[in-house]
């Protein structure tokens, strides 16, 4: 789907594409943002996941220069996003969450004009070709489908050669055809090098995309890290599973120790923190007793639903 | 600058070229003044202001032409915008590192250029069919009121935009909140009196009977419009600080 070359990000003062310190945000009196921690860096894809109303879109607003945080340091590729909004945005793009187009325009003359806005702009026909519009160029924009005008928010958004993108909850409201080329997309630009922020509220998405997760949870970042740190840090155990032998069900032979082993009739669970070390006591435990490597055996590691589940169990919306 | 300049023009190309492309847009905004201009104006053929020698459609003509004004500045730009404000337009025009000042400028020009297309379609009409034109010498006059009309009412109709919450509204707020107006400043009716004093007064502070005067002032010899001028730079002041004022890019 892509025909753009990567050019190398510009490094800037800062290590991070994106670094956010004790970010603090109010909204008459109530505050929403609650000292907020974390940081983009460049060539990577950080999700910014959360349940509706955890504020997702007010962080992204103040990144984007859209709203002036009540307390906290925020750099955006080097810049004040509050004080610099003009120079930032020659270098960002967005795709916000219900954003229209003009009326009456076709795909091609709306992208050309955007390009029109940006001091080096990508060729019109990359654009194109990156979003697969080639074929609706002259087709009125009004007349698009629902994926379609998404991948048109992308060419927009990609029109200036941005460095970063902010992606505000790419998929809402699509069904799971159009989520998974929207998918598509975001994985092109990834691999075009772009730096993405991406904000969702669906652990799929997050799963698949980012390279690393934060989770935001009423104004505050719960958890962050590659999906493995996450489960980790949450305390999640990586789940152990094999066939009960027979002569286990029977009670023939003891219990391994040193694990905490629970059988529910044809299979044998156990959870633990240290899966190597649980599997060398395992495997020992079952030579020993002549049960061989184990029917059935399965390690499953800690997965991100489990961990954004014990996290936001309790929250409504 | 030049800059700035360049990406107004291309917007204003685009808008233009949008408008026109909606053809049952583009012609309702022209057909409307244009219909009342030739029914209304075939009524008046031949009459007279009572107790003048003044054709009243020498004082019809120019009455459409301000009413065409409102149209294309008032009326379109402001539901326009309201419009652009209701589908997100604008807030994605804020992502990009365009100025608001050439964004809206290249807005304001595509409404000029509306404006300058249906007042001169409005005063070529006028004078091919009732032979009402503007006196001898009066043009640069006529030419001057068109264009502060035109600032005026486009100041009123940025400053309506900020009032109107949905885009399905945006066309009948637009319309609604100057056609009463209009109607009582006889616009559409060359003869047309007896208010009640306070009605009268009210319609005076209006804008819409001054931008009427102002023109009729070129077609037909009137008291200098002086308070009239002084109406019209009032609310273009009024109309323009309330615009800024209330200006946003999203609902």
């Amino acid at each position: 789907m892509s025909v753009i070359d990567a050019r190398p990000p510009v490094p800037v003062a800062d290590d991070f594409a994106v670094h956010v310190r004790g970010l603090r945000m109010s909204f008459g009196g109530t505050e929403v943002l609650h000292g907020l921690d974390f940081e983009v860096r460049y060539g990577e894809v950080l999700c910014l996941l959360g349940p509706n109303g955890a504020g997702k879109t007010t962080t992204l607003e103040i990144l984007e220069g859209f709203r002036a945080p009540a307390g906290g340091r925020v750099r955006v590729l080097g810049l004040d996003p509050a004080a610099q909004p003009a120079r930032l945005r020659e270098r960002v793009g967005m795709v916000l969450q219900e954003c229209g187009f003009p009326r009456q325009v076709r795909v091609a003359e709306l992208i050309d004009l955007w390009r029109g806005y940006y001091p080096s702009p990508r060729p019109l026909g990359e654009l194109l070709e990156a979003v697969d519009l080639a074929g609706a160029r002259n087709t009125q924009v009004r007349r698009l489908s629902g994926g379609q005008r998404r991948r048109l928010d992308f060419a927009l958004a990609l029109a200036g050669d941005p460095e970063l993108i902010f992606l505000d909850e790419p998929t809402t409201g699509f069904d799971p055809e159009a989520r998974r080329r929207c998918w598509a997309a975001i994985e092109n630009l990834r691999g075009l090098g772009k730096t993405i922020l991406l904000t969702t509220h669906y652990l799929e998405e997050a799963e698949r995309l980012a390279d690393r997760i934060a989770i935001l949870r009423t104004g505050r970042i719960e958890l962050a890290g590659t999906t493995h740190e996450v489960a980790v840090r949450a305390g999640l155990a990586t789940r152990i599973s094999f066939t009960t032998p027979s002569a286990l069900r029977r009670g023939q032979i003891p219990l391994p120790d040193g694990i905490d082993l629970t059988i529910r009739g044809p299979e044998s669970v156990c959870h633990t923190a240290n899966a190597a070390m649980t599997l060398r006591l395992l495997l020992a435990w079952a030579t020993e007793h002549g049960l061989g490597d184990l029917d059935g055996l399965a390690v499953t590691a800690p997965r991100l639903e489990d961990t954004y589940l014990q996290l936001t169990s309790g929250d409504h919306g | 600058m030049s800059r700035t300049v360049r990406l107004a023009v291309r917007q204003a190309l685009l808008e233009q070229r949008s408008f026109w492309r909606s053809a049952e847009y583009a012609l309702f905004t022209f057909a409307f003044p244009l219909m009342i201009l030739l029914l209304i104006g075939a009524a008046n053929v031949g009459s007279h202001l009572p107790g003048t020698h003044i054709k009243n459609t020498t004082v019809f003509v120019p009455g459409i032409l301000a009413f065409s004004v409102i149209v294309a500045a008032y009326v379109n730009l402001g539901s326009k915008v309201a419009v652009l404000r209701h589908d997100g337009v604008l807030k994605r025009i804020r992502t990009t590192p365009l100025s608001a000042g050439a964004y809206l400028g290249g807005l304001l020009a595509s409404t000029v250029v509306t404006a300058i297309l249906i007042t001169a379609c409005t005063g070529l009409i006028g004078w091919l069919a009732f032979g009402a034109g503007p006196r001898p010498g009066e043009l640069l006059a006529l030419a001057g009121g068109l264009v502060l009309g035109t600032v005026c009412f486009a100041a009123l109709g940025l400053a309506v935009s900020s009032v109107i919450t949905s885009a399905e509204s945006a066309g009948p707020v637009a319309y609604a909140s100057f056609l009463p107006i209009a109607i009582i400043s006889g616009v559409f009716d060359p003869t047309f009196s007896g208010l009640p004093a306070w009605l009268s007064r009210l319609v005076a502070i209006f804008p819409v009977k001054a931008l009427a005067e102002v023109l009729q002032n070129a077609y037909a010899i009137r008291p200098f419009p002086a308070w009239d001028l002084v109406n019209l730079g009032l609310w273009t002041a009024v109309g323009g600080a309330f615009a800024v004022w209330r200006f946003r890019w999203h609902n």
